[in-house]
């Protein structure tokens, strides 16, 4: 497999490896974080005109779905600020570990949440009520409020990150979609583990803390769960941690078999095509349903929201290979064929993410100028009209996206249909299906 | 087959697919009026279909707030108080399928506010189809030499 | 504590705090006024003080639509006041007095209940002994039925009229067209060499010589950005809020006084003869004025100025009578 180890370079190993200019970034984040929350708090309540929306829902999700999934997988968590308060209080420093170390409970997460179904959950609950959460300020700051607090509490009391682990919304997605990234970062000699002493990858040593991801950097052979943070490059002492360039959706190759992500692809995938369908269609009846959370066409909505995640989707691809004779167990087949949706959730994502913010973007200048709507001109854009953005090269640009992700995704059908010995048509024929509908619901 | 010409193959037919022209059914252009309603946070009728050339005129009408009407692509818009009809015209000299959106902040779900107006056929909706198509096509022809 | 560590530490809380502290600062020394919806709370604050000769200074934004702001009975030109955004104006009194403000740009059913009032003081005068309205010193029941008993076959021409009026002894004055309804004057017309269609072509060119092009052009503005959105675009009471108009009226049946007759209705619909022809301006000042007491039809005493009501009142007469452009 083709791969350039990209910490050969001394420059992007020092600067990876030293923890200034990792705090630089954090510290950029945090401050823009909690700006976010206190202009969701006490900004202007108009969603379009306030920092906290449009630089969340807009500015950053851009970002985050066009650029930093695609090519930096789990990227975000590298600079995530969320769990740094609570990682700061639990390490007793913010830069090298402490000579005394603080006593907090440091509990081990419990067996059964070990698993993404809490992020499953938490991705949807925000789905479920994203028509309010994006476009109300006063509830994308508590909501921010609320993941950051809780990501201290939980610091207080598990060991590691065990927010960004196991409760974290975007996590869930940005770790399933690690998977088809181009970078990674991984061991480079086996037997240099076998013999390590301590293990202070993952236990911890004086140059730096163990794992906060509850990852052993040593079996690490696909992007899921490592978020980045580089701990392990400065703790290894054997220099045998490293970040490589790779071929896209490198990890797709060995499908994972677990129930969880499983889930978590047809989780995304319908969410991709239903946000399409009532935030960017012309139905206003749907988009009345979805807003007016409580009344009885929300209760409908949310009924029909959970039967496409975890029904129709799941069922019709399971019909699609339930036919198939093979050795591998039912549940074996569709979890590992599933994968194969991945790089499909991802492009849905683009198209559909392409749409939004092209047509919002104008938002973030005059947001950037007055973020609490209080007749600031920071940066004289406070009055740039809405204008929506390129919009001869949007349609295009979501063909591209939707059927390069087709392509993709039917390779990956391909592949992981041979490892369980099927033939990858019935898959290849749903992915097509979903590519023409979300096609239809987009162009 | 070899591989490569296979896949120079199907890179050409998506080309073709994507780009030749298509045979122009002649309509006359003629003169269309809609009225349309505008509410929080929807337009009625929303999904409007007109042939190319076409001159198209929206009288828009708010029940509630003031809302407004863009245009994608076309660069168009109105602005409508409730009480006061305004009128949009302009020539469907663009084939396709366009978003229109409000341009009046008009509440929560206003960057939602959204209808479609479509000129002539939607070729692109066809074409991108269509290329998926030849895409799985090409996947699955290639699968054969891996069996 | 090693050097780089206390330093670093010292250095985040200063950027946090400051994030935080200096725009809640800053937002806490804003004084802004806030426009909503009537049914959000309306507007916020929505007493405000001011002097007289000392300029007032206000900053309005938007919570939730478009919105706008004028202070009545001055010839102030609307300002919008957009959402998100902060609209500035400044207002100059030279007499003290409670003035009313109010929105300008239509936003939802209970628009018209969107107001306010500026408190002015200053070197106290007399308060200006207000003037009667006509229908008051007329001691005109505007809540009583006023239907025309005569109604003509087809709108009259004032310009038929006005050939006509040449041989007649016609009452032109401002006096006469304040006090008398259309009914009245058809009446008083009571000439054997006209046909009742004849006559009231007469009483449409009275009408017309009691206003002019420039009255009618302003009169027909003002019912478009005041009226038209319930009375309707072309004065048939289908406006867009009639229907809900008449389900609120349908969900409450209950006035000030409880009586049924007052429930909130549709809106009068200025095209049907029968009611117009048989009210006087006086009335239709009195009901502009005052209000309809529950029926949903707003009181327009502290906004409109006299003449801003007079050129209302002659545009609604030319739904009925043909004035040639």
């Amino acid at each position: 497999m083709a791969k350039i180890e990209l910490t050969r370079s001394p420059f992007i190993k020092n600067t990876l490896k030293s923890r200034y200019p990792q705090l630089a970034v954090f510290i950029v984040m945090l401050v823009g974080y909690i700006f976010a929350i206190l202009a969701g708090l006490i900004g202007t309540p108009v969603g379009s005109h306030n920092f906290s929306i449009v630089f969340v829902w807009i500015a950053w999700w851009a970002i985050l779905i066009l650029v930093v999934v695609p090519f930096f997988g789990r990227g975000w968590c590298a600079m995530c600020p969320i769990p740094l308060p609570g990682e700061w209080l639990q390490r007793g420093a913010v830069l090298a570990p402490p000579d005394k170390k603080p006593k907090w409970l440091n509990l081990r997460v419990p067996k059964m949440f070990r698993n993404i179904w809490l992020q499953n959950i938490s991705f949807l609950l925000l789905a479920l009520f994203s028509s309010v959460l994006l476009t109300t300020p006063s509830i994308t700051g508590i909501v921010l409020a609320a993941m950051l607090f809780a990501a201290i509490g939980l610091s207080m009391i598990f060991e590691r990150r065990a927010f960004c682990r196991y409760l974290c919304p975007v996590g869930g997605f940005i770790g399933l979609y690690s998977q088809a990234a181009p970078i990674e970062l991984r061991i480079k000699d086996k037997q240099v583990c076998v013999t390590c002493e301590g293990k202070p990858c993952y236990n911890g040593s004086s140059a730096g803390y163990g794992c906060p991801w509850d990852v052993f950097p040593g079996g690490l052979t696909k992007n899921t769960y490592c978020g980045l943070c580089m701990e392990c490059i400065r703790t290894c002492p054997h220099d045998n941690i490293a970040v490589n360039l790779r071929l896209f959706s490198a990890d797709l190759a060995k499908p994972s078999t677990r129930m969880d992500e499983a889930f978590k692809a047809f989780i995304m995938l319908g969410s991709a095509m239903i946000y399409a369908g009532v935030l960017l269609g012309p139905w206003g009846m749907l988009k009345d349903a979805a807003y007016n959370v409580g009344s009885n066409a929300w209760f409908v909505y949310v009924f029909i929201f959970l039967a496409i995640i975890f029904g129709i989707l799941p069922g019709i691809f399971t019909l699609g290979i339930v036919g198939i004779k093979s050795s591998t167990p039912l549940k074996h087949r569709f979890a590992s064929l599933s994968s194969a949706l991945i790089p499909l959730g991802l492009m849905f994502w683009v198209a559909f993410s392409l749409s939004f913010v092209l047509t919002n973007a104008s938002y973030i200048l005059a947001a950037l100028s007055d973020p609490l709507g209080l007749g600031w001109n920071l940066f004289g854009t406070a009055n740039t009209t809405w204008q929506p953005m390129l919009t001869p090269i949007l349609a295009p640009a979501q063909t591209l996206a939707l059927v390069g992700g087709l392509i993709w995704s039917a390779r990956t059908a391909q592949k992981a249909a041979n490892e369980v010995k099927v033939s990858s048509i019935p898959m290849v024929v749903y992915c097509f299906v979903l590519t023409s509908v979300m096609l239809w619901l987009l162009l | 087959m070899n591989p490569r010409l296979s896949l120079l193959l199907f890179v050409m037919a998506g080309l073709v697919v994507a780009f030749a022209p298509l045979p122009d059914p002649a309509i006359a252009p003629q003169a269309r009026t809609f009225r349309m309603d505008a509410r929080q946070f929807a337009y009625s009728p929303s999904d409007l279909q007109v042939n190319l050339g076409d001159t198209v005129t929206i009288q828009l009408l708010s029940t509630d707030v003031v809302h407004g009407l863009y245009v994608d692509d076309y660069d168009v818009s109105v602005e409508a108080d409730p009480g006061q009809t305004a009128t949009l015209t302009f020539t469907a000299d663009k084939p396709g399928s366009f978003r229109f959106h409000c341009n009046v902040t008009c509440g929560a779900m206003h960057p939602f506010m959204i209808g479609k107006i479509t000129v002539g056929t939607n070729n692109w909706l066809f074409r991108s189809i269509g290329l998926a198509a030849l895409a799985i096509a090409g996947v699955m022809v290639s699968i054969k030499p891996k069996a | 504590m090693k050097r780089p560590e206390l330093l670093t530490r010292i250095l985040i809380t200063v950027v946090i705090v400051g994030v935080v502290g200096a725009p809640l600062y800053i937002w806490s020394r804003t004084p802004l006024i806030h426009a909503q919806m009537s049914e959000n709370g309306g507007w916020s604050p929505d007493v405000l003080r001011a002097e007289v000769g000392k300029p007032l200074h206000l900053k309005l934004t938007s919570d939730d639509v478009m919105h706008g702001f004028a202070v009545g009975q001055t010839d102030m030109e609307g300002i919008d006041v957009e959402p998100g955004k902060v609209s500035n104006v400044t207002l100059n009194f030279d007499k003290p007095g409670i003035y009313t403000f109010y929105c300008t740009r239509w936003c939802g059913l209970n628009h018209w209940r969107m107001r306010g009032t500026i408190e002015v003081s200053g070197s106290p005068s007399e308060p200006e002994p207000a003037t009667v309205p006509l229908y008051v010193s007329l001691n005109l029941d505007i809540d009583a039925p006023h239907d025309a008993r005569v109604i003509p076959s087809s709108q009259p021409s004032a310009m038929r009229g006005q050939g006509l009026a040449i041989e007649l002894p016609v009452n032109l004055s401002a006096e006469y067209y304040h006090a008398h309804s259309p009914q009245q004057a058809f009446n008083d017309l009571s000439n054997p060499s006209l046909t009742d269609s004849q006559r009231w072509d007469v009483v449409a060119y009275l009408w017309q010589s009691n206003t002019d092009q420039e009255s009618l052009a302003n009169g027909k503005q003002l019912y478009a950005q005041n009226c038209a959105a319930c009375h309707g675009e072309n004065g048939a009471g289908d406006g867009v809020f009639d229907d809900d108009l008449k389900a609120a009226g349908d969900a409450s049946a209950q006035t000030m006084t409880g009586a049924q007759d007052m429930k909130m209705q549709t809106p009068a619909n200025f095209t049907d003869p029968t009611r117009i022809l048989g009210a006087s301006p006086a009335l239709l000042q009195g009901k502009i004025l005052r209000g309809g007491m529950g029926t949903g039809m707003p009181m327009w005493g502290s906004i409109f100025t006299e003449d801003q009501i007079r050129d209302l009142i002659a545009y609604i007469y030319s739904f009925q009578f043909d004035y040639e452009k």
